[in-house]
């Protein structure tokens, strides 16, 4: 067949040529610059191709967030929310301290003894002095950060505290802790290792 | 041998190996084209008189709209297309068409699988799949049929004495291998006896009709638009560089595009398919500095001839890749979607862009082929002018329409049916554009069956003076012909 086709030897005039180049470098770099906005955009909408992630939603945390709780979930969502605002920047995301700033909470024979009554004195009325965590010695202050904030949120967090980062312990109720403010020693002095220990647990 | 024999002889058997298959494929073409207008003319006018052929369940809107834009692509733009790439693949090869046979089977294969398939539309069979309407059977006669042209297409292209490639070349030889690739993946999970369940189905239908409207048609268009504008314009391509760059990146960002920001899908699909589209700025840009470069600063006037069919079709190339772009885009596309606008852009892409550079290919090269002028060579001015205000009077409309009925819809205190009338003043100028349309296709059709009638008497002429003077024997080779 080809010997054939080669019969036609003049071929016929007038096809059309191009003129040789090598790809222009600008229109590269455009390619990369929109490669870069559609990453960008891809990253905050796309849900990281997690099937469950549908749109408006732009991510599985997102997504979790719009979740209906109930129960004891919710209150330790409460308790999750209410930490990370006014404990976590101390004592980490993750419950394990800070160096030379904060105990750890993970772990802590305060934090997972078995009644919380010494646990929830702590941020009602602040921390003075050497305490010992996790078989270490801690020599700081500590304000009286739970305070101000409303029964069932102390509780809350509390609860979160005593059932996170492998921490396994009985919740907290705000009418615990509304028992717990209305019996509070007298004076605004912080706790001190020992007036914790004399304490009931 | 002396050269200027060997010449002549090698450009008539190039158009001798391609006369049969291309009147095959152009005539059935032409008449589908008129069938898809006329449908989508009857369907139109259902906006303005419901009543219209009411009584005849043949003729009702969801049977006679997908029955016309398949008729459209399947019945003139595929097999249009296929001829033109023959042409094209036997010129940039200069040798004739390999297995000249095959085609003229395979169009007429073709145009039976578009009859039985508009049939199965309008008689009620169609599997209610975007660009898949069409009855199991006839998919698998176009996907035998397209198989077959594609046999002969790479044969030739195999063949060819040429053997430096030519950017047309990358762009034809990638469509013929991405409309079965498609095809057979869409109707496979799509027409097969196990659907897939659930929101599979609509992922297929968007990818597959993404692939097929905006990359398998830009494929061809620009790729015939690449040979013809050289060719025309009597300057080299400018330049191979970006022609590379255009393709490679038509094909590689085209094919994730098509998913609606607003599809009820997981959220990953559209967010890429966004991406996707996005980028596909680059091939138009590409694409629109080629064509750009190639015929400014020549000083070749078209009037109204191919050269203007070619020249359009590119514009509208450009235009409806940017209408596909903003409908992609989430801020735009919570207006347009679920409007006129998608509409707009497909049917841009059909008539403005595939079928006006089809025409202008077909004008071309259909006197050189059958070595005959165009029998009614005054309609070509006519038919362009028909088509371009066709186009503008049926896309613009559409478009405003789009929008207009998109912010109506977004509104809450505008009740659904008002939002959706809102688009009627717009769709009654946009059928005046189907009727420009539907004219200008006549004259289409007129020229080539003008031209498919004086050959066939040329033939029974020879055949008769043949049989009227057994002793002139010099003439039996005409009769091949």
């Amino acid at each position: 067949m080809s010997d054939e086709n080669k019969s036609c030897s003049v071929p016929p005039p007038g096809e059309p040529t191009a003129t040789p180049s090598t790809a222009p470098m600008w229109i590269i770099v455009v390619t990369l610059i929109l490669l870069f906005i559609g990453g960008i955009y891809f990253d905050r909408n796309s849900g990281w191709f997690n099937a469950k992630v549908y749109s408006p939603y732009a991510s599985a945390e997102n997504l979790d967030a719009c979740q209906p709780q109930s129960g004891a979930a919710a209150f330790i969502a409460r308790g999750k929310k209410t930490y990370e605002a006014v404990c976590g920047v101390c004592h980490g995301p993750d419950g394990l301290g800070k160096p030379g700033q904060a105990p750890p909470l993970a772990g802590s024979e305060w934090v997972i003894a078995k009644g919380f009554n010494r646990l929830a004195h702590i941020p009602l009325m602040g921390v003075a002095g050497s305490i010992q965590v996790s078989g270490k010695d801690w020599n700081m202050n500590m304000a009286a950060m739970g305070a101000a904030l409303p029964d069932e949120d102390l509780a809350a967090v509390l609860t979160y505290i005593r059932n996170s980062w492998g921490n396994k312990a009985s919740s907290v109720a705000g009418d615990d802790i509304k028992h717990i403010r209305a019996k509070l020693p007298a004076g605004a002095q912080p706790m001190t290792h020992d007036m914790l220990m004399q304490m009931p647990e | 041998m002396n050269p200027t024999e060997n010449k002549t002889s090698c450009e008539s058997e190039i158009n001798d190996s391609l006369r049969v298959p291309l009147l095959a494929l152009f005539g059935g073409a032409a008449l589908w084209l008129v069938g898809g207008l006329l449908l989508g003319l009857i369907a139109g006018i259902k906006f303005h008189a419901p009543d219209f052929l009411g009584g005849c369940p043949l003729f009702t809107y969801g049977r006679v709209a997908p029955a016309a834009n398949d008729l459209l692509l399947y019945g003139f733009c595929i097999p249009a297309a296929l001829g033109v790439m023959l042409w094209i693949f036997a010129r940039l090869s200069q040798s004739p068409l390999a297995l000249p046979l095959v085609p003229v089977v395979a169009a007429h294969l073709w145009h039976l699988g578009v009859f039985i398939g508009t049939a199965g539309i309008l008689l009620g069979g169609s599997t209610g799949h975007l660009w898949l309407e069409y009855p199991r059977a006839a998919a698998v006669l176009l996907f035998a049929a397209f198989l077959l042209i594609a046999v002969s297409a790479a044969a030739t292209f195999g063949w060819r004495q040429e053997k430096s490639l030519y950017p047309s070349h990358w762009f034809l030889f990638a469509a013929l291998l991405w409309f079965p690739w498609i095809y057979s993946t869409a109707n496979l999970f799509l027409n097969a006896h196990q659907l897939p369940r659930g929101v599979v189905q609509p992922i297929i239908c968007w990818w597959f009709a993404s692939n097929l409207i905006f990359v398998w048609l830009g494929l061809v268009g620009v790729g015939i638009a690449f040979y013809f504008l050289p060719k025309f314009s009597g300057r080299p391509l400018a330049s191979s560089g970006y022609a590379l760059l255009g393709f490679l990146s038509l094909v590689f960002f085209g094919t994730w595009c098509g998913i609606p920001p607003g599809a009820p899908v997981p959220a990953w699909l559209p967010a890429l398919s966004g991406v996707a589209a996005l980028l596909t700025i680059i091939p138009l840009l590409a694409i629109l500095i080629v064509a750009v470069k190639t015929v400014c600063g020549a000083s070749v006037s078209c009037n109204g001839g191919p050269f203007c069919f070619i020249k359009i079709g590119m514009i509208s190339f450009i235009v409806a890749g940017g209408l596909y772009i903003a409908a992609a885009c989430p801020q735009y596309s919570r207006v347009l979607e679920f409007t006129w606008f998608g509409a707009a852009q497909v049917q841009l892409q059909l008539l403005g862009f595939t079928a006006m550079i089809l025409f202008g290919a077909i004008y071309f090269l259909l006197p050189q082929v059958m070595g005959r002028p165009l029998p009614l060579a005054k309609f070509t001015k006519l038919h362009f002018f028909l088509s371009v205000a066709g186009a503008l009077l049926l896309v613009v409309p559409l478009v405003a329409a789009g929008i207009v009925q998109g912010e109506k819809l977004a509104d809450a205190s505008v009740a659904f049916a008002d939002a959706n009338s809102a688009a009627l003043k717009f769709l009654r100028i946009s059928t005046l554009g189907q009727l420009a349309l539907l004219a200008g296709s006549l004259l289409f059709a007129a020229n080539i069956f003008a031209m498919t009638i004086q050959w066939k008497l040329g033939i029974a002429r020879t055949v008769i003076d043949y049989i009227k003077s057994p002793l002139a024997t010099a003439k039996t080779s005409e009769v091949k012909s």
